[in-house]
């Protein structure tokens, strides 16, 4: 039996996605010694790797191109219509909206571009557009209102998971409302006689010099007149400094850029490899391996490390990440708090006690209390328990784990993960604990 | 009428004598070896209780993919790509008989334990493999390193 390694630390982070290294960034920039425990890649691996904050609540559904409020203006919006929103929640600290996305744009500035006044427009492989506050470098020229002149849909052959004429179609609509128009090619990326490939293999397979240059080529060949811009599929390498996207534009002769992506999403494990990079330079120590303690002041064990922290930021993620679960009822399982704060008309109610099955609605388009399952906070973000108070003192939560909206559909998600882990990490970095 | 007639004799001549004459020579043999001689055959085995625990850790799988990018399979064996390794125990969870499907992705494991530490649902992903790899192939047919359990 190995004796634990004692490790002293200011904030202790549990969670890696996006919430938490944003969290551990912050408190780390705000003078304190942090250490991230983290189990697994959760959801943020799994997201587009594009950053939605706040999409406009008044827009109309079928003039997605219109909504372009700049990100704090929307999100009040947001937070006006849905009182159980972390936004809303967050009361006047949803004006730190943009401090926190330069924030994040800044430590992740290797691999996102530099954000806009409006969001960009990124097209889905369904041939839907989406708004994304911030995104990658490799996405931003498919920005639907910036491309210069057509746009080609270029699906690769042998590639799983991309159809470019069901694309080039379903974004063609938007053209009488300010969309480029939309043609589909299909190019032969040149690899061979490998076959079919999956999203990551083909983006390996992308990075060897010579493979990037070749399918800029194939692309270049393929274009119709007039063209202003390709979109591939999202698999432009793994490794941002392999330079894949650059690469492929160069040789293509047009800007490049890729679709958001469907899992398993090259786009969003590069967004979690980048989070981690930071992390590393930053000089956050990261312990890998799920972790068992009773909170904040008492020492928790992750591994063979056992780590002394007066504050905490619980960024356990939800469903995916495991910060809730589900075992008959809904549990938070690190500490035991309680699961609250439904969206709409269940508002508050304690889902802990009732069976999770009895928490999902018919309606389609109705609230689903299951999904916006989470803890409940105050305006400081710190986890309520059943009366309402403070559960614990140096205690903070951010990211999915806080309920109150569905984060996985309502387009608000890594929003909510970066404004809720950068207030939290520089509350947890004071030893007042944010007051 | 005489299809009828015909086919009532059939069935009266196998349940007063076909039957009764098998039931009385039959090779015996304990409820579990019988079992096995009807349904082995069809891939329906008996489940273990270590059979029961990997399929329930199995069913944790939330089909996210992102174990596929730290699994060594993806460069060494092409021909079984289009299944995946990891799609063995998707099957598995479902329906043991379909788990001779994946039988070539299974003898294609290296055993780097490379996709345990990326699951974000915590399947013990290494674990489940070399148990059913052991179950498709024959026991002793665990991977030649990695074998950490």
């Amino acid at each position: 039996m190995v004796s634990p390694r004692a490790v002293a630390a200011d904030v202790l982070v549990v969670g890696g996605g996006m919430a938490g290294a944003i969290a551990a960034l912050a408190a780390r920039e705000a003078g304190a010694r942090v250490v991230l425990a983290r189990r697994a890649p959760g959801a943020t691996a799994l997201s587009s790797g594009a950053i939605g904050v706040a999409p406009d609540p008044l827009a109309l559904p079928g003039e997605p191109l219109r909504a372009a409020r700049e990100p704090l203006e929307a999100a009040r919006r947001l937070a006006r219509l849905r009182p159980d929103h972390p936004y809303a929640v967050l009361g006047e600290r949803l004006g730190a909206l943009p401090e926190a996305l330069a924030f994040a744009a800044r430590v992740l500035a290797p691999l996102l571009a530099p954000p806009l006044e409006r969001p960009r427009f990124l097209a889905t492989p369904f041939g839907t557009a989406v708004p994304a506050a911030l995104c990658q470098r490799s996405q931003a020229a498919g920005d639907l209102l910036a491309v210069d002149g057509a746009l080609v849909v270029a699906g690769l052959r042998g590639h799983l998971g991309l159809d470019a004429a069901l694309a080039a179609a379903g974004l063609e609509r938007y053209r009488a409302r300010g969309g480029p128009r939309a043609f589909a090619v299909e190019v032969d990326p040149g690899l061979g006689e490998v076959g079919l490939f999956r999203p990551h293999e083909l983006a390996r397979a992308l990075e060897p010099p010579g493979a990037a240059e070749a399918l800029g080529r194939a692309i270049r060949a393929a274009l119709p007149a007039g063209a202003g811009a390709a979109l591939v599929p999202p698999v432009l390498g793994l490794r941002p400094e392999a330079r894949v996207p650059e690469r492929v534009a160069a040789a293509a002769g047009i800007p490049v850029a890729e679709l958001l992506a469907d899992v398993p999403s090259v786009p969003g494990v590069r967004l979690q490899a980048a989070l981690e990079a930071a992390l590393a330079a930053a000089g956050v120590e990261v312990v890998q391996g799920a972790l068992q303690g009773a909170g904040p002041g008492k020492p928790a064990m992750v591994g063979a490390d056992e780590i002394t922290a007066p504050r905490w930021v619980l960024a356990t993620g939800r469903f995916v990440g495991g910060g809730v679960v589900r075992r008959g009822t809904l549990r938070e399982p690190v500490l035991g708090l309680p699961v609250q704060a439904a969206e709409g008309r269940e508002a508050g109610v304690d889902l802990a006690a009732r069976p999770a099955a009895s928490l999902t609605g018919a309606a389609r388009s109705g609230p689903q209390p299951l999904l916006s399952a989470g803890l409940r906070v105050d305006a400081l973000l710190r986890p309520l328990d059943g009366r309402g108070r403070p559960a614990a003192d140096g205690l903070f939560a951010a990211g999915a784990v806080l309920g109150g909206h569905e984060q996985a559909s309502d387009g608000t998600g890594l929003g909510v993960a970066i404004l809720t882990g950068y207030l939290a990490g520089r509350a947890a970095a004071r030893p007042g604990g944010g007051e | 009428m005489a299809t009828r007639a015909g086919a009532l004799s059939y069935l009266a001549w196998r349940a007063l004598v076909a039957h009764p004459l098998r039931r009385l020579f039959r090779r015996r043999g304990t409820g579990l070896e019988r079992f096995r001689a009807a349904y082995v055959a069809e891939g329906l085995g008996p489940t273990t209780p270590e059979d029961r625990a990997i399929g329930e850790a199995a069913s944790a799988c939330v089909a996210c993919g992102l174990c596929e990018l730290g699994c060594e399979l993806a460069v060494a064996a092409p021909a079984v790509r289009a299944l995946g390794l990891h799609a063995a125990f998707r099957l598995y969870s479902r329906s043991v008989a379909e788990l001779p499907l994946a039988t070539s992705a299974l003898a294609a494991c290296a055993g780097c334990d490379g996709c345990d530490a990326l699951c974000p649902t915590g399947v013990p992903i290494s674990r489940i493999v070399r148990h059913l790899r052991a179950k498709v192939l024959g026991e002793g047919a665990a991977p030649a390193q990695g074998d950490r359990g």
